[in-house]
């Protein structure tokens, strides 16, 4: 578990406009809004979708109404699948695609239970539409362990006994990933910050706090 | 003094500890009492089939040691397969419709519109609703449908090929309401010229782990379904033996479950068997009241629970989701999930009643109680179940007791069990005015406590708060902070009951490769059973825990306890204990031919089989099971009564809190809590520590956030969602220091207890109130603590309140 | 929620070109998808502008700096120079919502964002603000609710990022296709629920928000933003507070004192700034500020702690902004 590596680490990094503390942030203003893998994606599959959807003005990608096929980047690979306009990111995974690590529990974006990275930054996939994922890179849960390998946070909350239910966890971890993958060096007040957008019904915070900061110190030793 | 378990409907579900009625037993020395403290032998007379006495956790190798979550890998990585999770081939999701409106005759429900929406498989309309009270008299009300009692009372459902259909056709059924006066607000409701919930008295059946009343048949006024009177001597003698007299009111808030993963179900019905997929704390619940419902022998329904997402009380039975998505699944010929949203999660599915108490406790100078009397009203919705009156009956001695308990019916739906059902109300009235008491005759809070509590357990929880640096960093004078932000600490005690699930099994099989596996439909509710189950075997086999392969949570196994009332561990280990330690017997039997020994030479420990004739050198369990002459023994038990129900005791814990009370904006933070608790034999010490803190952080929640709030002129829950239903979040969780004494009572094989209920959540509140009365000397008698009302309470006149 | 066509438009004139027929623009849509889930709002087609690189971005110039309507509140919040010079901007977006909310939402989603008021986001209640004649509020349940200059409708502006927009004299700007772009003072974007009770701002249906102009602060400019809540972790304002200091050594030239969750719009508090204009910030001019922000306050029947709160916020704030005090524990984390 030391050398874990997480599939989309190779993929070429984006300009950072703060660049503190090596946080890479998408960018901003001309131009820079997203990866270059993610916007060579983004052409090709709305080139492809273009040559069926003829008539379409210029700059304008049309979806109807009906479900249609799209193609997302999830944990470094490409998926197909039917989606609607109305369907979100992280019914598309579930159902979909059968990824049933991501939870949804109180889809409207409060509890964080459905948490994945986009492009690296968590969001809460209850409340992002999956034509908005077309493009960009998804991780979710699944992709943050192979069969034989578990990031390090994942490992510590399993030290920490950092669970109970286990139903927020696949979304705290991947909370608690994403602040270390950014800060090696949290605070527990950092862990806080991260993670005060998910919620756990049965109180397993102390050792959240516990596992991510453990998880950091090894991490960074690793890095 | 007399135990008045107020909630008796747990006792129905879960059988207390009976005579044990074996008629070849033996004697055996157990341990008794606490390490360090008052730990000594006790002589038991147990059955001779009872394996042999456990010590005490430190000379243990696997049980009592810190262990890690045996599916806690699955958890992290996202591989555990809760019940939204399941997918089967053909699968359809389902959808409720609900009553918009209160109080309500269905007249008419036209499913034309969905039946024939595209996608749809199966329309179902509810004619029989489960839940709730119900009428003494069913012919007061004739409708064909259920009449409306509460906002999100389920109609019918739908289930189609997506989830989007699903929703699409809902929306399209059309219902047609007369609508009767409603009332959601238990002051207005106790009023004479109220709306009626019921058109004459109602009782509830009590629901699985402690929901629901115990009292049927009481009188019922209007909406006032009571009082359950419960006396013990006379309690105006005891207040006339009174040298001191404390007399509060309190209020507390409904309290919604509002576990991160919903109710909901995968069911399957085949010809042959209908295959349920539930979030339950109770496979064996589910079971029974599908086979009851749908009149199928038990035989011909299995319940699958590999994975809940939490309860807290809430998820016993099928309820109305698993019997709607069983029906729907037999009508279109296909399984049906029905998961809730959480819109309907908070109206539908349960709630922690209200209440509304005068407390009255009457002593003498030097603290003995001469009387209690409490007098509680209380909404259970349409339900009944709002008693809070167990801390007041069980906590203290006292000579005389006046119980009168009350619920109140509004137009909301049912309350359920919830994390130690009435005591975080009760203990809430109850530790404040213990804290009153002492103040007005003059006592130390720990001596009085000391004089009137006989738990030999808490006695010495206290002492270990006595020499605590948060209780000794405590002035004892209250208000003492000059500045805004003024510090306080404060404590409650806690008191729960050993209720056990006698109907607990298991098997245990021991195969050729030295495998070992433990089989119960036993669910694990996010309290670590699987990690507890494979200790046992560790320990009898002398395996790492997590090589022991556990399957629960499947009614194919053996029969297993419903999760409630802090009784999995208690009723459940026993039993497994039991089967591992038969089927080692039945292992060295059958590798004894072979060893060349009678069975009654060999003996199994520390993972090694032993020779007691010294015919061979110890050998490895692994390399001994080669030599089995058959592929795999097994042996099965089920939970024997308590060696000695006589001796029975309660559970507590006392908890203090530390709050810094800023008196400008009305803000309560807990900075620290300390938390002494009694779990019997900590099996796994770090789950205890996690329930806990669960229970801690659950208790803060609710004293200090959670509010259901219903609008008063529609009757419709203006905060059905997570964001403005407010729980807890990662910066209101305070530093907590856990310390378990282990305390043995010589009851069973491995002498567990359970914590679920007692983890904090019963003293919380009192804690937090108490330590808010320290920092600004001022008492706060109502929940939740919001700003509006820690303000209101601060505003009251007083000397020592700074000016804006 | 209802399906819909969906444009997904990756340039601003592709965006304008489709604003027509009901159209409705989504951005982040953290705010219009809870909507659409929750059935208030069910509209068949959506412009999605989420794509638009040219929105995104914060740009400083001569002026001061111009923020793309696209860029995140995260981004805000962790951009050094609205960090160092518009610190009240970088504490309103840093403490809105959730960590995940922020990497989502965009700041013109937010200055746009709907009342939170759940009579307003049920879709049992057809309020005044959806087009209805009845209020709910005033006689429901109010404890979150405006304490001033409410009129027919008490819900409060939802917008943190608004507070410190008005104390910061910000200008929005709104793209259409016929009228190219103009300007609106943020002090004149928003439309008080009495002028129309079915309109929240001025934006029209055909125009696009398309961008955030602030001018640079005078020097000797000090601000800060905190929000109360009843809890720390995600929490919607019960009380918030915007302050900006025009300070010329001890004395405080210029005052601007911004409030959000007191009226269904964001406003200033002419009586709190008059208070401070002229003096040297202490506690008891911070108090007395504080105390004058109440003038006018009319609570309803569940929400008079809110005149007691607000207060200590400003208070607070004042204190903070100047250096004075540190970000308060009982605000939001």
């Amino acid at each position: 578990m030391s050398d874990h590596q997480p599939p989309h680490r190779e993929l070429p990094e984006t300009s950072s406009t703060t660049g503190n503390k090596g946080i890479t942030r998408r960018g901003f203003l001309k131009g820079a809004g997203i990866t270059a893998a993610g916007t060579a994606l983004l052409d090709g599959v709305q080139s492809l979708q273009q040559e069926a959807q003829a008539a379409t003005p210029k700059g304008v990608m049309e979806y109807g109404a009906e479900a249609f096929p799209v193609t997302l980047n999830i944990n470094g690979k490409e998926h197909a699948l039917h989606v609607e306009t109305r369907t979100m990111l992280a019914e598309a995974l579930r159902i979909g695609l059968g990824m049933t690590g991501t939870k949804i529990s109180c889809d409207r974006g409060a509890c964080s239970s459905c948490t994945v990275w986009l492009d690296k930054l968590p969001v809460n996939s209850c409340m992002t539409l999956a034509v908005d994922a077309i493009g960009h890179r998804v991780t979710t849960i699944e992709g943050l362990s192979t069969d034989s390998e578990v990031h390090p946070v994942q490992a510590a909350f399993v030290r920490h006994d950092a669970m109970q239910c286990g139903f927020c966890t696949p979304g705290m971890v991947m909370s608690c990933a994403a602040l270390i993958e950014r800060n090696p060096h949290p605070t527990e007040r950092d862990v806080r910050v991260a993670i005060s957008g998910n919620l756990c019904r049965c109180g397993t915070y102390p050792k959240v706090f516990a596992a991510t900061l453990d998880a950091a110190g090894q991490h960074a030793t690793k890095a | 003094m007399a135990t008045h378990t107020p909630h008796s409907t747990l006792d129905a579900l879960i059988n207390v500890a009976g005579d044990t009625t074996d008629a070849s037993m033996k004697t055996a020395k157990m341990p008794i009492g606490i390490p360090g403290f008052t730990l000594h032998e006790e002589e038991r007379t147990v059955p001779a089939s009872e394996p042999p006495v456990w010590p005490i956790n430190k000379d243990l190798s696997y049980v009592g040691k810190p262990q890690e979550r045996w599916d806690g890998r699955a958890k992290a990585t996202g591989r555990a397969r809760y019940t939204a999770d399941v997918q089967l081939p053909g699968m359809l999701y389902a959808r409720f419709v609900n009553s918009t409106v209160p109080h309500a005759r269905v007249l008419s429900i036209d499913t034309s519109a969905a039946e024939s929406y595209p996608g749809v498989k199966s329309v179902h309309v509810i004619e029989k609703l489960l839940g709730g009270a119900v009428l003494r008299d069913p012919t007061l009300e004739q409708n064909r449908y259920p009449i409306v009692r509460y906002v999100g009372q389920p109609i019918a459902a739908v289930a189609a090929t997506t989830p989007q259909a699903a929703e699409d056709a809902a929306a399209k059924i059309k219902v047609k309401y007369e609508t009767l006066p409603f009332v959601v607000d238990m002051d207005q409701a106790r009023e004479k010229d109220s709306p009626q919930v019921f058109p004459g008295a109602a009782d509830q059946a009590g629901t699985a782990g402690g929901g629901g009343s115990s009292a049927s048949g009481v009188p019922q006024t209007g909406n006032v379904h009571g009082p359950a009177v419960h006396k013990q001597g006379d309690v105006e003698q005891g207040f006339k033996d009174a040298d001191v007299i404390v007399d509060a009111h309190y209020t507390t808030q409904v309290q919604t479950h509002s576990a991160l993963e919903t109710h909901g179900v995968v069911a399957d019905w085949k010809p042959d068997l209908l295959t349920v997929y539930a979030s339950t704390q109770g496979t064996a619940s589910v079971r029974e009241e599908l086979a009851a419902y749908f009149q199928l022998p038990m035989s011909k329904v299995r319940v699958i629970t590999e994975f809940m997402g939490g309860g807290f009380g809430a998820k016993f039975g099928a309820g109305n989701p698993g019997v709607v998505a069983a029906t729907l699944s037999r009508k279109a010929g296909a399984p049906v999930r029905l998961m809730l949203d959480r819109q309907e999660e908070h109206l539908s599915v349960g709630n922690r009643p209200s209440s509304d108490q005068r407390l009255r406790i009457g002593a003498k100078k030097d603290g003995t109680i001469t009387a209690i009397q409490l007098i509680s009203f209380g909404t259970a919705g349409c339900g009944t179940g709002a008693g809070c009156a167990g801390p007041a009956s069980n906590l203290y001695k006292w000579a005389t007791l006046h119980v009168e308990e009350n619920d109140v019916f509004i137009n909301a739906g049912p309350a359920a069990a919830f994390r130690a059902p009435g005591h975080p109300q009760g203990a809430f009235a109850l530790e404040q005015s213990i804290d009153e008491l002492a103040a007005s005759l003059n006592m130390d809070l720990l001596d009085l406590r000391d004089r009137i509590d006989e738990n030999p357990v808490r006695r010495v929880q206290r002492q270990i708060i006595r020499e605590s640096a948060i209780w000794k960093s405590r002035n004892p004078r209250a208000n003492a902070d000059v500045g805004p932000i003024k510090r306080g600490i404060g404590l409650s005690q806690s008191v729960w009951y050993r209720h056990l699930a006698m109907d607990s099994a298991a098997e245990v099989r021991v195969h050729k490769d030295g495998s070992v596996e433990v089989l119960s439909a036993v669910q694990d509710i996010g309290s670590g059973i699987k990690t507890v189950l494979a200790q046992i075997l560790a320990e009898q086999f002398g395996v790492p825990p997590a090589q022991v392969e556990v399957k629960i949570g499947d009614t194919n196994y053996p029969v297993g306890p419903n999760s409630g009332g802090s009784v999995t561990t208690a009723s459940l280990t026993p039993a497994v204990r039991d089967a591992a330690w038969q089927a080692a017997q039945k292992f060295l039997a059958s590798v004894a031919p072979a060893l060349g020994v009678k069975a009654s030479d060999l003996t199994l420990t520390d993972g090694m089989v032993r020779s007691a004739s010294g015919k061979f050198q110890p050998i490895a369990f692994r390399s001994a099971a080669a030599r089995m002459d058959t592929n795999q023994v097994s042996a099965q038990s089920r939970r024997i009564p308590d060696y000695d129900p006589r001796k029975y005791d309660t559970y507590g814990g006392v908890d203090v809190a530390e709050v810094a009370v800023d008196t400008e904006t009305g803000r309560i933070h807990v900075k620290h809590v300390l938390a002494v608790h009694d779990c019997g034999r900590p099996m796994n010490p770090v789950a205890v520590i996690s329930q806990i803190n669960g229970g801690v952080i659950q208790g803060i929640s609710y004293t200090l956030f959670e509010h259901r709030l219903l609008d008063p002129n529609y009757g419709i829950m203006v905060n059905s969602n997570l964001d403005k239903y407010k729980i807890a979040g990662s910066y209101e969780v305070p530093k907590i220091e856990v310390q378990l004494t282990e305390s043995y009572i010589g009851q069973s094989s491995t002498d567990a207890s359970g914590i679920g209920e007692a983890a904090g959540i019963i003293s919380a509140g009192a804690a937090i109130a108490n330590a808010f009365y320290n920092a600004t000397g001022v008492r706060i008698r109502q929940m939740p603590m919001t700003p509006a009302v820690v303000l209101a309470a601060l505003n009251q006149p007083k000397p020592q309140m700074e000016a804006l | 929620m209802n399906s819909f066509s969906l444009a997904d438009c990756t340039t601003v004139e592709a965006a304008l070109s489709q604003l027509k027929n009901g159209a409705v623009v989504k951005a982040g849509g953290v705010d219009l998808l809870d909507r659409m889930k929750n059935g208030t709002d069910t509209p068949n087609r959506l412009v999605n502008i989420r794509n638009i690189r040219e929105l995104r971005g914060i740009q400083s110039t001569p002026d001061g700096v111009t923020i793309g309507a696209l860029t995140t509140l995260a981004e805000i919040a962790d951009d050094p120079t609205i960090r160092a010079q518009y610190t009240i901007l970088s504490d309103a977006c840093g403490h809105a919502a959730t960590p995940h909310i922020r990497n989502m939402a965009t700041i013109g989603g937010n200055v746009l964002q709907e009342l939170q008021c759940w009579y307003f986001r049920s879709a049992e209640f057809q309020c005044i603000r959806k087009g209805k004649e009845q209020c709910f509020a005033f006689s429901g349940l109010n404890q979150y609710h405006a304490i001033m200059d409410y009129g027919g409708c008490p819900s409060v502006a939802p917008s943190s990022s608004a507070v410190a927009l008005l104390a910061l004299n910000a200008t929005i700007e709104l793209t259409s296709a016929a009228k190219g772009k103009r300007k609106v003072a943020i002090q004149n974007f928003y439309v008080q629920p009495d002028a129309n009770p079915h309109r929240f701002n001025v934006k029209a249906d055909e125009e696009l928000l398309t961008a955030i102009h602030i001018p640079k602060p005078a020097p000797g400019t000090r601000s800060a933003y905190q929000k109360y809540g009843e809890k720390e972790s995600h929490d919607w304002a019960i009380a918030d507070a915007g302050i900006l200091l025009e300070m010329d050594g001890d004395i405080c030239r210029r005052a601007v004192v911004t409030m959000g969750a007191a009226s269904p719009v964001v406003r200033r508090s002419k009586e709190a700034e008059a208070v401070l204009t002229g003096k040297p910030i202490t506690r008891d001019t911070a108090r007395a500020a504080g105390k004058a922000s109440m003038t006018g306050a009319m609570p309803l029947s569940m929400n008079g702690y809110k005149v007691q709160l607000f207060p200590i916020a400003i208070y607070r704030t004042i204190l903070l902004a100047a250096g004075q005090m540190e970000r308060d524990p009982s605000a939001a984390g």
